[in-house]
């Protein structure tokens, strides 16, 4: 009802305004009966708030209005002229539509009082009479009696209505000559009465002319106090402005009473920081809005464009009341409206297909929107035809916006996101609500100006949601601020994941530098580091603080893709106003744009999204294979990896998240122990391996100095020794096998234009040292069947080798169907399934099988770990959620639900 | 030349036709940069102001040497001699002890780097003449006018071409 309190604040806000207005020129118009203008605009007011209190079912209300427009009508088409009678009752009914409107305001309800229906009667008398008046030219003396009879005819006519005793025909005749606009007229009239009949015993006849009684008297009285003015809203700007500088101000103030730790001053500093942080909200109110505003349009929008599409849609709005500010507001009705269009354009199906496919006809189609940490989502889903990622791959590759081996390589999320490319149109054919295909990137490009996301969802047949993400406010943010060579810069705190502080050790120890970049491993997982110095493109010419003091790495999240920003310090965060940075500065990505600081120097503001962006363009060439065209986004089967090289020709590539470590080691250094190679490494004696040993690969050539790729696993250190690191890349693996099937070789694929084989990390352990995986805490596995769908050569090869290699007899799918086909006719023990497959994914796949099979053990695999997921995952069924690489703890999940279910089924 | 023409914005250009005797006249600000002399018309200069704290901004043109705050509003501060071309004595001036000529439209103003303010001076129409093909050390595309002095030349720069945004690569520093 929120959205309905608040039209119904502005209706009496605007009700107001206009009826004092209505006084005034009332008295005007005794003046210059014949002026048509006051008369129109009188005409207008009074008809706005029959209208809205018809919407709104205040019948008393509407009533009054409803007869008070009926004599305006008159006046307005010349039927009569204004006299002081006339100007009295009019007068009146503006009297007691205050009257209404003061108590709608209190209570909310119309004023239960017979008083009114009273009025409304003598109203509609008088209103017949000068229509009376009009059609015979009665002469003065014959009104009353004309009054009377007019009275009974219009009791007469309500049929509910007690009173009712004889149909009055002359009222009727009276009626009629005013045809169709008065035949809709009269209904709502006789509706009136008769809720008047309701309660009011039956209304003595009265004197034609009504006049003032007493009782109305007490009524109008209960003038109407002011509660909303009209203000401009350059002054609410203006004072957002001032808000601003007094944010800053405080900061300041907060400064030097922390400098001088005068308690006295500490205290009034700290009351007054109080009231500067609610003057701020509140004045934050004053240009907020619900989006109600904005949605309330596409009722009529989405009618529209459903009836030119010849579909059937209806329109679902949810959380209208959710505010934000009104300088968003504004900005964001286009690209809503735009989506909408797509909907109803392109998601929603025909009638007739609807039936087809077993959908209601009519499409729905809802609009939502609420906040949510300190952002306002939007959601516009509908339950149309889904979008088909293959179609957009086919039409990319068309349009050639990508090549065809891009748009292999993108996953089914990411050719989602092709919708947004400039020149993209997904309808078959250019319709003219959806244009002629502009417009998705536009959006994309003005809720990104906004700070905001985009977001897509789709699932063919079922239907699509794109999901927008925009700030509360564009003025004021929290932010954190750090230095980096002499100078402050502020994070918005949205990007913000958290800080980490490293000690000189562990910065040497735990950070691992791979070609050009720099990586952190926190918590098991591989962090990009991205120095804010070098981003700056500051020189290292002073000394960097790092030695002596550790390192500061802020952990940003930028577009759902996490990397940690390496800055000098880290001061505080504090409230900053944003301010534009001037034409000259604009163009530069990193920043977002500039702040004032409590000192009154000015601060950056960084662009999360645009440090990462400027460093993956400006960075190697090697990204070009990447499907990096898509930006950010932290996709499946996007991989770090590590590349390296023993010799001058072999090149190899594995996972890096895989590695714990890199280090260098002399050739002196190795020792032959029990015929196997090992290295004294951090007081262990850990096996070194040379891959040469195991694959047909030429043989490792003689140096002083080797580099080691060292594993963690199973509690245990080993090795790879190699004769160069070569680099580290971000991409989409997209392996072949075939050329090199074999034991150890995942596939290959051409990486930085050379053939480079993907190692099988594990299989070649497992070749060094059989027992090297055999945990002790696993019981002996007895032979299962493992069902592995898994769309990716790379990782399907992966698990598959490791599955096998823990004694499982494995039977690979490339998708979710085939999986599906496969669970129907084989019998398994256990399913391994990955969650983005083409076709049909993890999801659904676990949704059918557990359709048919409760018990079953189903374990989801992804290569990243997303708590959303998860969520889903669990919702969908699966039993277990797996990062594919941790080899460790994908068999122990798949040996432990084994073994729990081998348990029920002997219970 | 005192730096008496420091309160510029309550000079009013008005008075000129007060004074329109036998010449008309323009009035100019006038500053210094090294051995060269400035001027730019006096409506386009909204206020001159002492050395403000500039915070640099990396990554930027290389004649934008950061931005200051001027009573809340940021402004972008343009370093006169490294946009004009005048390298020669570029290398070694400190950029913060630079006087600032706030110019340009009040949207958004810019404030120009100049090392030295002069005089606000009333330069007689007939005296100011177009650009010569070629002045030594700077890029004519700035200048619009200059003025033969008894003693020296009077550059008059270009307001518009100073604040158009520039395409030129940015320096590599």
């Amino acid at each position: 009802m929120g959205m309905e309190d608040d039209i119904l604040k502005d209706f009496l806000a605007e009700s107001k305004e206009n009826l004092e207005l209505l006084d005034q020129q009332f008295v005007e118009l005794e003046q210059e009966p014949e002026n048509e203008d006051l008369i129109k605009s009188i005409f207008r007011t009074i008809h706005t708030i029959k209208g809205t209190s018809g919407f709104f079912g205040f019948t008393t209300l509407e009533g009054i209005a409803h007869f008070a427009e009926d004599i305006l009508s008159k006046l307005r088409d010349g039927l009569v002229q204004v006299n002081e009678e006339i100007t009295t009752v009019l007068l009146q009914s503006v009297d007691y539509i205050k009257a209404i409107l003061a108590e709608l305001e209190n209570t909310g309800q119309e004023p239960v009082d017979t008083e009114y229906l009273d009025f409304i009667v003598d109203l509609r008398n008088f209103s017949e009479k000068i229509t009376k008046n009009v059609s015979a030219v009665n002469t003065h003396d014959k009104q009353p009696e004309t009054a009377e009879d007019t009275e009974e005819a219009g009791s007469a006519k309500s049929a509910g209505e007690e009173t009712s005793e004889k149909a009055a025909a002359e009222a009727q005749a009276a009626q009629e000559q005013e045809k169709a606009e008065k035949a809709q007229d009269s209904k709502a009239a006789d509706k009136d009465v008769k809720e008047a009949s309701g309660q009011v015993s039956r209304p003595e006849p009265k004197a034609a002319t009504p006049r003032v009684k007493k009782k109305g008297a007490k009524v109008h009285s209960a003038h109407l106090t002011e509660t909303h003015v009209r203000i401009d809203v350059h002054l609410l700007d203006q004072l957002m402005t001032l808000a601003g500088e007094l944010v800053l101000s405080r900061n300041r103030m907060t400064q030097l009473a922390s400098k001088l730790n005068d308690p006295d001053f500490a205290t009034a500093n700290q009351r007054m920081s109080l009231v500067v942080t609610e003057l701020q909200e509140q004045i934050m109110k004053t240009r907020m809005q619900p989006i109600g505003n904005v949605f309330n349009k596409f009722p009529r929008i989405v009618r529209d464009l459903a009836k030119t599409a010849s579909k059937k849609v209806q329109l679902k709005i949810v959380g209208a009341e959710t505010e934000l500010d009104r300088s968003i507001i504004e900005s964001i009705k286009d690209p809503l409206t735009h989506m909408v269009r797509n909907s109803i354009d392109h998601g929603i199906e025909a009638p007739d297909i609807r039936l087809q496919s077993e959908k209601p006809p009519v499409g729905n189609l809802t609009m939502k929107a609420y906040h949510e940490g300190g952002q306002v989502i939007i959601e516009i889903t509908d339950d149309g035809a889904g979008i088909d990622p293959d179609k957009l791959r086919a039409k990319a590759v068309e349009k050639g916006i990508i090549s065809e081996e891009q748009a292999r390589a993108l996953s089914n999320r990411e050719a989602l996101m092709l919708i947004f490319q400039p020149g993209f149109s997904t309808a078959e054919k250019v319709t003219n609500i959806s244009g002629r295909g502009v417009g998705m990137d536009v959006v994309k490009t003005n809720i990104e100006k906004l700070g905001g996301t985009v977001e897509l969802e789709s699932s063919i047949g079922v239907g699509t949601t794109v999901k927008i993400k925009i700030p509360l406010t564009l003025a004021i943010i929290p932010a954190l601020i750090v230095n980096s060579a002499g100078q402050r810069y502020a994070i918005p705190q949205v990007n913000l994941v958290e800080l980490v502080h490293l000690n000189p050790k562990s910065a040497k120890k735990d950070v691992q530098i791979i070609g050009n970049s720099e990586f952190y491993r926190l918590r098991g997982e591989i962090l990009p580091l991205i120095r804010l110095r070098k981003a700056l493109a500051i020189e290292e010419a002073e000394e960097e603080p790092q030695g002596s003091e550790g390192m500061n790495i802020v952990v940003l999240n930028a577009g759902g893709r996490l990397f940690g920003l390496v800055v000098d310090s880290i001061s505080d965060s504090e409230e900053i106003v944003v301010k534009p940075l001037g034409s000259h500065l604009k163009n530069i990505p990193i920043f977002a744009g500039t702040t004032l600081m409590g000192d009154g120097r000015v601060a950056l503001i960084l662009d999360i999204v645009g440090i990462t962006s400027s460093i993956s363009s400006s960075g190697d060439d090697s990204m070009k294979q990447a499907s990096g065209s898509m930006g950010a986004g932290r996709e499946e089967e996007h991989q770090f990896l590590l590349l390296c090289s023993v010799g001058p020709e072999e090149f190899f590539a594995l996972p890096l998240a895989l590695v714990n470590r890199l280090d260098k080691i002399k050739a002196s250094d190795l020792e032959f122990v029990g015929g196997k190679e090992v290295i004294q490494y951090r007081g262990h004696s850990m096996p070194v391996i040379r891959l040469e040993n195991y694959l047909p690969v030429s043989p490792l050539p003689e140096q002083d100095e080797y580099h080691l790729i060292v594993f963690h696993m199973n509690d245990k250190d080993v090795a790879f020794m190699v004769s160069q690191i070569e680099d580290s890349l971000d991409l989409t693996i997209d392996v072949e096998e075939g050329i090199f099937k074999q034991e150890g070789i995942l596939g290959s694929a051409i990486v930085k234009d050379r053939t480079t084989l993907f190692l099988d990390v594990y299989q070649i352990i497992t070749m060094h040292d059989p027992d090297f995986f055999v945990m002790e805490h696993l019981a002996a596995d007895e032979p299962a069947r493992i069902l592995l769908a898994e769309d990716s050569t790379f990782y399907r090869n992966m698990l598959t080798s490791y599955l096998g290699a823990a004694g499982y007899e494995v039977v690979e799918a490339e998708d979710g169907e085939r999986a599906w086909n496969i669970f129907q006719n084989e019998t398994v023990d256990l399913v391994v399934t990955d969650i983005e497959m083409p076709r049909m994914d993890g999801f659904e796949l676990t949704r059918k099988i557990r359709s048919q099979n409760a018990d079953i053990p189903i374990i989801a695999v992804t290569s990243l770990s997303g708590e959303e997921n998860r969520q889903k995952g669990i919702e969908a069924g699966v039993n277990d959620y797996q990062a594919k690489l941790d080899r460790d703890q994908v068999l122990y999940a798949v040996s432990s639900l084994l073994h729990k279910r081998s348990m029920e089924n002997a219970a | 030349m005192s730096e008496t023409g420091q309160n510029l914005p309550a000079l009013e250009k008005g008075n000129n036709v007060a004074d329109i005797r036998a010449v008309e006249t323009s009035q100019f600000v006038t500053f210094y940069f090294g051995k060269h002399f400035f001027g730019l018309p006096i409506d386009e200069v909204i206020e001159i102001n002492k050395a403000l704290d500039i915070t640099p901004v990396p990554l930027a043109p290389g004649y934008v040497s950061g931005v200051i705050n001027l009573r809340g509003q940021i402004l972008t501060a343009i370093d006169l001699a490294t946009r004009i071309g005048l390298n020669s004595s570029g290398d070694d001036h400190g950029t913060d002890s630079l006087n600032n000529v706030i110019m340009g439209n009040r949207e958004e103003p810019v404030s120009l780097l100049v090392e030295r303010i002069g005089d606000v001076m009333s330069i007689p129409l007939e005296k100011i003449e177009s650009v010569p093909d070629m002045i030594h050390g700077i890029e004519t595309k700035y200048v619009s006018q200059v003025c033969k002095l008894d003693d020296q030349l009077l550059i008059i720069l270009d307001s518009n071409a100073l604040e158009e945004l520039d395409d030129r690569k940015r320096p590599s520093s």
